[in-house]
């Protein structure tokens, strides 16, 4: 009875189910898609006619966080997010706010006493300066445990775009994080992307001592596969 | 590409020599906007300080009006100083410079400001933007309106600025400081009354006045901020002395002593700072309004002054109200309508208070019957958040002192919604921006 | 004895099969049956259980058809007054009217009127009809005296008789023809009427307390503490009279009311008037004509206490104080 159901096409075939674990305890099904918040990218819709193709699909409510804003940046949102500990978002948004303005007075300063062509080589704006310290500390490889013959080697895999992503913030709040208890996290934070936008300071240093090994484990590069 | 640019300005100068036609000058103005596209692709960035354009306006000398008549391209031009104004003497500021920026010179701010007067955020954004500037805002041109045109033989007249929490109470007295010094009124100011009843540096119990509690090093200070801003004009007047003043068996500022002497003595002798300040401002009334000067009383956070609550405590324990500390009550008499030849400017804020008085920031609320008694009549000045000009002046300010990078479009109606134009939070939310 | 019973047990127990089968026949409705039965006459069953007495018919409860609605026989021009004469809980067979109330399911019409609770709880005025009133006012248009000419318009009426006095008649079954309730009176005037001056108006205020209504201007007095009514009405007008005239006196204690006693600011009391004339009068010698401080500026003043802070007063304010004070406004002067 079921098979002639599903041989006449009434049901769709049978599949297990292959989704994430997180997605499997989402409240919304799979057939939900992602809202679209930003105003341009809806103007992009509109133009495109995509959006009529969009209007019966169910889609998912926007989340807290996404918001319309002109201001709107999914780096310096990441970002927050990972700064953030115990839930605080507020927390987390006043000190990356303030860790901004940091930047922003000590490269100002910096660009009001430069002289000629120095003032335009200064970048001052603050998001900039996050965006260029995270990609000058992203790694491109990193090292995994593999057990061979009772033995762990640290073998050098390649590594995906988010968990690099990832890791750049992460090195960067870790570095912030250790100072002196006097001194406050935005101000030592701001320290630490200044030095990583300019390619120097610990994270750059972490990111090629972490290269390092993994050029130096080259030779266990084939236990990846055998 | 220099010989070029060269070459051009001298051609222009030379047509400015030859006093051509209008006519011409548009089609030169064409032709320079093209040039200045040009000149912007091959790698001038910021638009906002082109020399060239800069040039042609300061030499041509015509209005702007004309500029934008015959240039294609008028909006860059017309954005370049529209927030700025070259007026620097503050007594010609009048409602044509409303909403735009003028330059304190660092002497000046030096001389006005080393002690305090401006708030701890706009010394923070002086140094960041390596410049201070003010805004000519309706307020401050009302006053001194006002001040020009008072008979100063009448009794003074007291003006309470009052206004929402961060809408420029301080700043609008630092402009009529400014105004106060150039128009060469001795300046009695005090920062921030509040700093005296909440964080003193140190108490003791009087020795002149039996009851009454002595605040011995913010009195000497207060001495050094007078001294500091008078500095200029005190010499000049050669105010003296009008009688004995015995501090101690061997201590006496003798009368026809000068008043330097007299400001000398309480830094030096910080035991005898507060009694020094009760006579300074004392004899300061006498001389007013005998003629021999004008006095500028400018006081911020005035109505701690009748704020039943302090956070000093006697040596018995109790906490300390205002009228029992020695330092209140010379600012209570100088703010009296008894004398002439002077200006009192107060500023009524609900921060110098407790939270209990936060209710409403209007002048007769925060000053309480005593206090609305003591200055009344007087003539109330609100201060109030930016109006639209003002508040795109302010955002083409910090567009040009980098303090806003991140501008897309639509972003300053975003910040006037956030702000709800409130200078003060229009500058915090601009902070990380 | 009890071997006999004990062999009809027995018997009982053997035929019980049986018993059965033969009942299963009786109610069966095969026509072959039946004549089996009546052969077997002469075998006569012993029944040891209760046969099934005959039904009988039940007894027809004979019911009094009810009569058809009287209000279907009802003439057009009937005399509804005779119909329906006072106040009576709804009847649907005596209102020839199609009413429907109540509340029922969605797309349904409302219930009828027979049977329907909701017409009869609610207060009908099927007695009051316009005919039936008429009839009534000219009925008692004989007991009526003319409108005086006098008083034509409710202006004059209000002017000439300023006070309202409002009893009420009760009309009940009970033994006895006398309410409680029928000997309150309540008067009602407006106070303006009354010729009061600044302080007498205050103390009359203080006085009456709550029982005026600033918002109207309306006094109200009632009167319940006597037991007819007259002696009520009586005792009202002395109150009245009592409080206008005690409201009049002044007592000596009343002078030594202080500044914080006052229950608004006046300007003339206080430090303001004081200051304002002294900034007037600066610089006048002794013998000169002193200025005294413009009314304006202490209404504005007392505005601004009384009536509380707000942008408003504080602007008006601000108006007067710089006429006091001698200085333009910033916007009159600038072009």
């Amino acid at each position: 009875m079921t098979s002639a159901l599903f041989k006449l096409r009434l049901l769709p075939p049978f599949r297990p189910l292959l989704l994430p674990p997180a997605q499997q305890m989402s409240m919304y099904q799979p057939t939900y898609i992602d809202p679209i918040f930003k105003k341009e990218q809806q103007q992009v819709l509109t133009e495109t006619g995509e959006a009529s193709n969009l209007a019966h699909i169910p889609i998912k409510s926007a989340r807290n966080n996404d918001t319309c804003s002109v201001f709107h940046d999914n780096t310096v949102s990441k970002f927050t997010n990972y700064i953030m500990r115990k839930g605080n978002k507020i927390l987390a948004r006043e000190l990356l706010e303030k860790t901004f303005e940091n930047v922003k007075r000590i490269q100002l300063e910096r660009y009001n006493l430069a002289e000629g062509d120095e003032k335009n080589k200064i970048e001052t704006n603050p998001k900039v300066i996050l965006h260029r310290a995270i990609a000058n500390s992203r790694p491109i490889l990193q090292l995994t445990p593999i057990k061979r013959g009772g033995v762990k080697y640290q073998v050098p895999i390649p590594i995906t775009e988010n968990r690099s992503l990832f890791l750049a913030m992460n090195w960067l709040i870790q570095a912030a994080k250790e100072k002196e208890r006097k001194v406050h996290f935005p101000e030592k934070l701001a320290w630490e992307l200044l030095e990583a936008a300019s390619g120097q300071g610990r994270v750059i240093k972490r990111k090629q001592d972490l290269h390092r090994q993994c050029e130096a484990n080259k030779a266990y590069a084939h236990y990846r596969w055998s | 590409m220099i010989t070029f640019i060269h070459s051009y300005l001298l051609l222009i100068l030379f047509l400015w020599f030859q006093k051509v036609s209008t006519k011409i000058w548009a089609h030169i103005l064409k032709f320079h906007n093209f040039v200045r596209s040009q000149i912007w692709c091959f790698g001038f960035k910021s638009y906002r300080k082109e020399p060239i354009t800069m040039l042609v306006r300061c030499l041509r000398g015509v209005s702007r009006r004309a500029c934008a008549q015959y240039s294609t391209v008028a909006e860059p031009i017309q954005k370049l100083d529209d927030f700025r104004t070259n007026e620097a003497t503050v007594a010609n500021h009048g409602l044509q410079h409303l909403g735009k920026y003028y330059r304190i010179e660092p002497e000046v701010k030096k001389q006005l400001f080393t002690y305090g007067g401006l708030p701890k955020s706009f010394e923070k954004q002086i140094k960041t933007f390596g410049e201070t500037c003010l805004m000519v805002r309706e307020p401050a041109v009302e006053v001194m309106h006002y001040i020009k045109s008072t008979d100063l033989s009448r009794p003074t007249v007291r003006y309470v600025l009052y206004g929402v929490d961060g809408a420029g109470k301080s700043l609008t007295m630092a402009h009529l400081l400014h105004f106060g010094l150039e128009q060469g009124f001795v300046l009695v100011h005090v920062p921030w009354v509040a700093n005296w009843f909440k964080r003193p540096k140190e108490t003791a119990s009087s020795g002149s006045k039996e009851g009454f509690t002595d605040l011995p090093f913010d009195a000497a200070s207060w001495l050094v901020h007078f001294k500091n801003q008078n500095a200029s004009i005190l010499p000049k007047l050669d105010l003296k002395v009008s009688k004995d003043y015995v501090w101690s068996i061997r201590e006496t500022t003798p009368a026809g002593s000068t008043l330097l002497e007299l400001i000398e003595h309480g830094i030096a002798r910080v035991k005898f700072a507060s009694d020094t300040v009760e006579a300074l401002l004392h004899e300061l009334k006498q001389h007013s309004t005998a003629g021999r000067c004008k006095t500028m009383v400018a006081i911020d956070g005035y109505n701690a002054l009748f704020y039943p609550q302090t956070r000093i405590l006697a040596e018995n324990k109790v906490v300390v109200t205002p009228d029992k500390i020695t330092l209140t009550k010379p600012f209570l008499d100088i703010t009296k309508y008894d004398w002439t030849n002077g200006v009192c400017i107060l500023s009524v804020d609900r921060i110098a208070l407790n939270e209990e008085r936060w209710e409403s920031e209007l002048p007769q609320y925060q000053l309480g019957k005593e206090g609305f008694e003591h200055v009344d009549p007087f003539v109330p000045i609100k201060v109030d958040n930016y109006n639209n000009k003002e508040f795109h002046s302010c955002i083409n300010y910090y567009l040009n002192r980098r303090w806003i990078q991140n501008s897309a479009p639509g972003f300053d109606d975003e910040l006037k919604y956030l702000s709800a134009s409130n200078p003060f939070k229009l500058m915090n939310i601009c902070a990380p921006l | 004895m009890f071997l006999a019973t004990k062999l009809i047990e027995q018997n009982a127990r053997n035929f019980a099969p049986r018993l059965a089968s033969c009942h299963c026949r009786k109610l069966s409705t095969d026509p072959h049956a039946s004549p089996e039965i009546d052969n077997d006459e002469e075998f006569r069953v012993l029944n040891l259980r209760q046969v099934q007495a005959q039904a009988r018919p039940k007894r027809v409860i004979k019911k009094d058809v009810a009569a058809p609605p009287r209000a279907n026989k009802m003439p057009v021009d009937q005399d509804w007054g005779a119909v329906w004469p006072g106040p009576k809980t709804f009847h649907p067979a005596s209102v020839p009217l199609p009413l429907r109330q109540g509340y029922t399911e969605k797309a349904a019409a409302p219930p009828s009127k027979y049977g329907n609770a909701e017409l009869m709880k609610i207060p009908n005025f099927l007695h009051l009809t316009p005919p039936v009133i008429k009839k009534q006012c000219e009925a008692l248009k004989q007991f009526c005296t003319p409108w005086p000419k006098e008083i034509p318009s409710e202006e004059q009426w209000n002017k000439h008789f300023p006070m309202e006095v409002i009893t009420t008649d009760y009309c009940h079954g009970l033994p006895t023809i006398r309410n409680p309730l029928s000997r309150i009176v309540t008067i009602k005037f407006k106070l303006s009427t009354l010729k009061l001056d600044k302080h007498a108006h205050d103390k009359f205020l203080r006085l009456v307390g709550e029982r005026y209504d600033p918002e109207t201007d309306v006094l109200t007095i009632v009167t319940d503490r006597c037991p007819l009514r007259k002696q009520n009405y009586e005792y009202a007008q002395y109150l009245l009279t009592a409080l206008y005239h005690e409201s009049w006196v002044t007592e000596p204690w009343e002078s030594l009311k202080s500044e914080a006693d006052m229950e608004t600011y006046h300007f003339i009391r206080n430090k303001s008037k004081v200051s304002a004339e002294e900034i007037l009068n600066w610089g006048k010698t002794e013998g000169g004509k002193k200025l005294v401080a413009h009314e304006a500026f202490g209404k504005s003043v007392e505005n601004l206490m009384n009536e509380g802070e707000n942008e408003y007063n504080i602007q008006a304010y601000k108006t007067e104080a710089l006429k006091l004070l001698g200085l333009p406004s910033l916007k009159s002067t600038s072009p």
